[in-house]
């Protein structure tokens, strides 16, 4: 007989809620039949939207990979679709319990827009069909399904909720992509796309009034200019604002004039641009992690947020770490490409 | 194509994507510049504004009002003003309509008697629920209140918006004379006083403009506008001669000031080089001989405050908010400031308002703005103006105005919910228009 392990999570706002995990079943999936509001997308490992950290008690890793670093792993971090309970234990989330309250829906949505807008990126602009609509926190991601392919690819938004029924994405041609093919050969105006989201535990938390730091790889900066839309428009004295984005010459550089946009906008946002090569004028020689630098971390409760591949992150978390940026004030998510993984590209 | 296929419909006619990219000086790229300006019918909030004047809110009076949506309700107990939210969380009555007060640190709405702590806006009790568990855990939203010159003035915040984000309301009031006489030197007038100043004594009127508040408060600093005033009294009473129109004819005719702690807007260097007077147009058989007005300057601050230097006389300065009500009326303020040291100054000054400031210039000249803006209001009504309009060269003062607002404002209003005006057109109002009572500023009280 498995009475199986007590198991309580702890949400960032305070609230606290206990379920009973058997042995032979995931956390997540015992905390989803409990209808608790977990974030979660994949539930193979791969998307990190599950991620919890170990506070008291013992894990045990289900069969499957995972994508936490080692270094994660030892500090406490854990998949929860990848984690049994091996006794009682505690897990705290790094969201509050109305974030997992953002659900999921399908929706369909027009093609309003088509344009290549840098050597290997297309923006795509949607507008929710009639009577459909979705929510989301700038950040996450939706799913979007290939017209005519069935394939399922995720992309975040550029934009925020306030935009919605219009939506734009920001996706990286990848040779011999399904959606790049379609973007590049098919899609035009008034095609009918499905939809699905939103996905993720990576979305801005509200309300925070240290400094910011954004750091974006490539496509990576869709949600930071979504977030740094949601910034804009939050209640009260804005936060400074440091937005790092780079890519690997200047032919691939996207977004700058949205930038420069929000430059206008909002007189705490400053950007620095990095190519690895070929820099001229303005643009730093580099990528934008090295572009941050130490006398941006003088404050100790800095928050960051990290977008882009998973080296980017990889150097971005080790860099703001050694710079003082508490790792609890991280957050990050990977753009892994579909040829990768199967997921998010 | 299958019958769920056939469903999905778009919601509405696309917009076409214009094609702003034409000769006019407001084209697509610079539209974006101002599109926070562009989405701000409702106003800019986390700002303040004037609410009242003093003389209006005597002791234990109470006054409904609305301001970018928000209706807000102000108290004066022992001199003390306090403002709250003026919309009952119960069932949204506003208390204001039927002032109750049974305390001097609380108002009761006097409909189910909901009671309300002046201080915190906190649910204090209810009048036949004393127990009820829902006291101490509700309440309204707090406005903080400066009396300054006779006016009162309200910082009208979002619900969130921290008290102690709120900014002296010196940030939010025209730029200073003398200490900004170096800067911006006024070699051909004295020192305009400020409201803040000793003594300062202001002396003016507010009524509700039926229409944008934007467009009202660009056409204070219009110096494409002194058409519209040719014919107006004071200027023929005083013998002026206007020029036709002034065109800039430098890049720098309009300074930006964005200093740290400071108001944040633009000073207009009229009448030094790098604005001229057009005298003549040929195509029209129009010439200018004998130039001769007053000397004067426009400058405008954050959330739209017009200052007028020099205007209408020596030592006096005219102050105009368009405080937005809704999204298409506004509360058009003129006030007057001087400084009167004395009980004799404040007489003369009293006299003078009377006779020729208020007749000649707040009515008067400025009733001609009043229905110029008019005029321009359907045109922006739906939005679609701030896209279509033409914009030249004069309009260098809107634009940079409109570009400095998006980037220096403490907020954009949202389409408020369950206020009045939201709908333009319930029966309600639209019963109180018939009876002659248009929508306006002011809440209309119960009488009995």
């Amino acid at each position: 007989m498995d009475d199986g392990a007590q198991v309580l999570f702890a949400f960032a706002d305070g609230v606290e809620r206990s379920v009973t995990v058997k042995s032979n079943e995931t956390i997540l999936d015992a905390g989803l039949a409990a209808d608790l509001p977990l974030l979660f997308q994949c539930k193979s490992g791969s998307c990190s939207s599950c991620i919890a950290k170990l506070i008291e008690g013992e894990t045990r890793q289900a069969a499957g990979h995972t994508t936490l670093l080692r270094s994660e792993y030892e500090a406490g971090l854990r998949l929860l679709c990848q984690c049994e309970a091996v006794g009682n234990c505690r897990l705290e989330l790094g969201y509050d319990s109305e974030a997992g309250s953002v659900r999921a829906t399908k929706a369909k949505a027009f093609v309003d827009e088509v344009e290549k807008i840098a050597s290997n990126v297309v923006r795509l602009r949607l507008e929710l069909a009639a009577d459909n609509w979705v929510d989301f926190r700038s950040g996450q991601f939706f799913q979007l399904t290939v017209p005519g392919v069935g394939a399922i690819r995720s992309y975040s938004p550029a934009t925020t909720p306030r935009e919605l029924p219009m939506l734009e994405f920001l996706i990286r041609l990848l040779p011999g992509g399904v959606m790049s093919q379609w973007l590049t050969d098919q899609a035009t105006p008034d095609d009918i796309i499905d939809i699905e989201g939103a996905f993720g535990a990576f979305f801005l938390r509200e309300k925070v009034r240290a400094p910011h730091i954004l750091i974006a790889g490539g496509t990576g900066l869709a949600p930071m200019l979504s977030i740094v839309d949601e910034l804009r428009a939050q209640s009260g004295r804005k936060p400074p604002v440091l937005l790092s984005f780079g890519c690997t010459d200047p032919d691939a550089l996207f977004g700058l004039d949205a930038i420069k946009l929000r430059q206008q906008w909002m007189p705490g946002l400053t950007a620095r641009i990095s190519v690895d090569n070929g820099a001229t004028g303005d643009l730093l020689s580099g990528n934008p992690v090295d572009a941050v630098l130490a006398e941006d971390v003088s404050d100790p409760n800095t928050v960051a947020y990290l977008c882009g591949p998973s080296r980017m992150i990889d150097a971005a978390f080790a860099r703001l770490e050694a710079l003082g940026v508490n790792p609890d004030n991280i957050f990050a998510e990977q753009f892994v490409s579909s040829s990768e993984t199967g997921s998010n590209p | 194509m299958s019958d769920g296929e056939t469903s999905i419909v778009r919601r509405r006619e696309v917009r076409g994507t214009g094609d702003a990219q034409a000769a006019r000086v407001n084209d697509s790229g610079l539209q974006s510049q101002y599109q926070p300006y562009k989405d701000a019918a409702w106003g800019f909030i986390n700002h303040w504004y004037p609410a009242l004047f003093s003389e209006e809110l005597p002791d234990d009076a109470v006054e409904g009002i609305q301001i970018c949506g928000i209706p807000i309700v102000l108290r004066r107990v022992d001199g003390k003003i306090f403002a709250l939210k003026d919309q009952c969380v119960h069932r949204g009555v506003r208390l204001s309509a039927k002032p109750t007060c049974f305390t001097k640190d609380s108002i009761s709405c006097w409909y189910h008697g909901f009671t309300f702590d002046l201080n915190d806006g906190k649910l204090s009790t209810i009048v036949a629920n004393p127990d009820d568990p829902l006291i101490g855990t509700t309440g309204l939203t707090t406005y903080p209140v400066e009396e300054v010159a006779g006016m009162i003035f309200v910082f009208v915040r979002e619900d969130d918006y921290p008290l102690d984000d709120v900014p002296p309301v010196s940030e939010d009031l025209p730029f200073r004379f003398p200490e900004n006489s170096e800067r911006f030197p006024h070699p051909l007038w004295p020192a305009a006083p400020s409201v803040l100043d000793e003594h300062a004594v202001t002396k003016g009127m507010h009524r509700t403009g039926f229409g944008d508040w934007r467009i009202a408060c660009e056409n204070g600093f219009d110096n494409a506008h002194i058409l519209v005033h040719k014919d107006n009294s004071i200027v023929n009473a005083l013998n002026w001669t206007l020029p036709l129109g002034i065109l800039p004819t430098a890049e720098d005719c309009i300074e930006v000031i964005e200093d740290d702690d400071a108001p944040k807007g633009m000073m207009q260097w009229l009448f030094t080089d790098k604005w001229a007077p057009v005298l003549e147009n040929e195509k029209l058989g129009l010439k200018v001989e004998g130039v001769n007005g007053r000397f004067y300057r426009t400058s405008v601050v954050l959330p739209g405050v017009l200052m007028v230097e020099n205007w209408p006389e020596e030592h006096v300065v005219q102050y105009e908010w368009y405080v937005p009500i809704t999204n298409d009326t506004h509360e058009y303020w003129e006030v007057l400031v001087k400084i009167c040291p004395t009980e004799e100054d404040r007489k003369a000054y009293d006299y003078r308002y009377k006779t020729f400031y208020k007749p000649l210039a707040l009515n008067g000249f400025n009733d001609c703005d009043i229905y110029a803006r008019e005029a321009m209001q359907d045109f922006y009504a739906d939005g679609s103006g701030w896209d279509d309009e033409q914009l030249v060269s004069t309009d260098v003062s809107p634009i940079t105005w409109r570009k400095l607002a998006s980037r220096w404002n403490r907020g954009i209003a949202k389409a408020p919910r369950g206020v009045e005006g939201k709908i333009p057109t319930t029966s309600l109002r639209m019963r109180r228009t018939a009876e002659g009572v248009p929508p306006g500023y002011k809440v209309q009280k119960i009488e009995e």
